[in-house]
């Protein structure tokens, strides 16, 4: 099955199990129609996304697996991070409803024709798509809720263990 | 006579609520673990009776529950305690088996009545799943009973008693006692056939929407409603008893048995437990009629 | 009404624990009884919800201290919260709660109730559990073997029959402005109702 796609995509293998496609945003739909009609690919496991803040995109990739449930393949493709568009996939595989419906909640990602782009894991929340490198978790913590004094015998871990673990050793080479 | 009434009420209240926790002890043992002490039904029935109500429920609700506790302990009142005695026998010289099997039903029905009136869908599922499941446990216990109605030429349950002199109901007629001891099972709510008030499947079923005081009193009227079913098996089937400790004794032994069946086997469906009963005591009981 | 984060330290300087002198005889009594028998609600709403089946079941047996397991909010005294609580969750566990007929307890289960424990960066979890439902015993670790559990029990009862601090359901009726405030600050104003009779407020 890989030997008859390899005619016509440049296909490289990750791993025993693993192959890899990389194609243009503008092939996506004829790509995907093509190998899941013409060859064993034909669950969709998983949409992943991966956030490149430095060159400016999101890399999309879409991981198929056979009918026998033995080799998975890889296709990714590239969009960019403002105003991130692309077209669903729900004709031709069901489940990819949810799945875009947590990336679009998570990253931001508009796919046009999925009439349930609502929200899935977040009630009421109102700043920006929390998984995107621009949101400042640690900075939205300390800002929205507020941590516990702490005792007043309180001390630092790493200094303490430091000195413990000097006592110990002080100890085991007095006793030679 | 009132002062026999109300020995017999203290008696089925305290018997009833010390064989629930026997049970529970007993099941701890089989699961290889202690379980806790046997006052402990008592103990829960208090703490009960002191939490607060935080709804207000229509007045079908109250009259259900009070239904409910009634039916048990008018059901207890016509059978008697004890054989050849004029002691605790309650109003049995009024009433006949007939009526007892007639009041036996007033338990699901006042079930029914509150838990409907209410509105709360697991409660109403679990009220059909209840009163399903009572048209197949009544068929072998009828046909049993029946049997030894014709067995004696009365429906009186002083003179059945009386009748077992030589030998008991139980060996002289045993395939009727073998369909009704497996229906009695299920009256008993043991396994396998306890699918109304499972508590892994609809939230206790019935008991749902019951807090604070009407759960204190649904526990007492199962307590007094489980002795009032033992009383009148070993009455029937294994001979009566002439005092207090041989009644304590016989109905201890039964109780045993229904509850050392109950730990071994898994649940049926409502719908698989009426096919199940249906199908198998009725044939036996059935059959038994032919040896009468 | 009060809006915004209000630090509980303040309201706790302010107010006096209750002590067990001024009871009756009859209520110690009952107090005795509470504490012997105690249903606990079969709700496990985080991954400390592993820690409960084998305390209840043979190796562990907490029965032998009169605790049982019920399915239904009605019938329920404790309710343990065990683990982290996302947005979502909390909505839902308090929805319980407020269901339970008083008396009730709650246990906290984790590090997660006391300082947000190991997601205490994250977007979507809540780090103090006392700022939004009212605890009675904290018991940490993660996840805190049955042991721990068993020895938060046997406190609870200390706590019940002596009465050193003030019930939950007691404080959950008094500062009942200071929940509600923290509540709207995480869920907005779609919360459930208040225990004042405010028609316009409801949803």
């Amino acid at each position: 099955m890989i030997e008859s796609l390899k005619q016509h995509y440049n296909i490289e293998q990750k791993d025993i199990r693993l192959f890899k496609i990389v194609i243009q945003k503008e092939k996506f739909l004829k790509t995907l129609s093509f190998i899941s009609s013409n060859s064993n690919f034909i669950t969709l496991s998983q949409i992943t996304c991966t956030d490149w803040i430095e060159d400016k995109l999101f890399t999309l990739n879409y991981i198929l697996t056979n009918k026998e449930r033995n080799k998975n393949l890889m296709i990714e493709l590239q969009i960019p991070r403002e105003q991130s568009k692309i077209s669903t996939l729900l004709n031709f595989f069901p489940q990819a409803k949810v799945m875009e419906r947590d990336l679009h909640e998570m990253y931001g990602i508009e796919f046009i024709g999925n009439p349930t782009l609502y929200d899935f894991a977040l009630e009421n929340w109102k700043e920006i798509p929390p998984l995107r490198r621009e949101f400042d978790t640690l900075a939205y913590v300390n800002e929205q809720f507020e941590f516990r004094r702490g005792r007043e015998d309180n001390r630092d871990v790493k200094v303490e263990m430091k000195k413990r673990r000097a006592e110990a050793k002080r100890l085991k080479n007095a006793k030679k | 006579m009132f002062l026999d009434i109300f020995f017999m009420i203290i008696l089925a209240y305290s018997f009833g609520f010390l064989y629930y926790g026997l049970y529970r002890n007993i099941s701890a043992r089989v699961h290889g673990r202690f379980g806790p002490p046997i006052i402990q039904s008592f103990i829960d029935s208090i703490k009960l009776f002191s939490k607060e109500n935080s709804t207000s429920f229509g007045w079908a609700f109250y009259a259900g529950i009070i239904f409910m506790a009634t039916g048990a302990v008018i059901t207890m009142l016509f059978i008697p305690f004890l054989n050849h005695s004029t002691h605790l026998i309650g109003f049995s010289q009024y009433g006949n088996l007939i009526v007892v099997l007639y009041l036996m039903v007033l338990g699901p029905l006042g079930n029914a009545i509150g838990i409907g009136s209410n509105g709360n869908p697991f409660g109403v599922m679990g009220v059909t799943r209840g009163l399903t499941r009572l048209i197949g446990l009544e068929m072998p216990f009828y046909i049993a009973l029946i049997g030894l109605m014709i067995a004696n030429q009365t429906a009186d349950i002083s003179t059945i008693m009386a009748n077992q002199s030589e030998i008991y109901n139980a060996f002289a007629h045993p395939l009727l006692f073998i369909g009704a001891f497996i229906s009695f099972v299920g009256f008993m709510g043991a396994s396998p056939f306890d699918v109304v008030g499972a508590p892994q499947e609809i939230y206790s079923g019935p008991a749902t929407e019951f807090s604070g005081k009407f759960f204190a009193l649904a526990l007492s009227q199962s307590a007094i409603f489980s002795f009032t079913k033992l009383l009148l098996i070993v009455n029937l089937f294994l001979g009566g008893a002439d005092n207090l400790f041989l009644l304590i004794a016989k109905t201890f032994i039964l109780f045993l048995a229904v509850v050392l069946v109950g730990n071994v086997y898994s649940r049926f469906t409502t719908v698989g437990s009426v096919e199940f009963l249906i199908k198998v005591p009725t044939v036996i009981a059935l059959v038994g009629l032919f040896f009468i | 009404m009060q809006e915004g984060f209000i630090d509980y330290q303040k309201v706790l300087d302010n107010e006096e624990h209750a002590i067990k002198s001024t009871q009756s005889v009859i209520e110690k009594a009952v107090d005795w009884f509470r504490s012997k028998s105690m249903f606990v609600l079969a709700y496990g709403t985080g991954c400390g919800a592993i820690e409960m089946p084998p305390t209840f079941t043979s190796r562990y047996d907490i029965e032998r201290l009169g605790v049982v397991g019920v399915a239904t909010p009605r019938q329920a005294d404790i309710l343990i919260v065990s683990g982290y609580c996302s947005y979502k969750t909390l909505k839902r566990v308090i929805r319980s709660y407020e269901q339970m007929n008083e008396p009730k307890y709650v246990i906290a289960l984790g590090s997660c109730t006391i300082n947000g424990g190991m997601y205490w960066d994250s977007y979507n979890t809540i780090k103090r559990l006392e700022d939004y439902m009212p605890v009675d015993i904290f018991v940490n670790g993660c996840m805190p073997r049955p042991e721990a559990l068993i020895e938060g029990f046997v406190k609870l009862q200390d706590n019940i029959r002596n009465a050193k601090r003030k019930a939950g359901y007691i404080k959950y009726i008094e500062d009942n402005e200071f929940y509600k405030a923290n509540q709207r600050k995480i869920f907005g104003d779609n919360i459930e109702p208040t225990y004042e009779a405010n028609f316009e407020g409801m949803n």
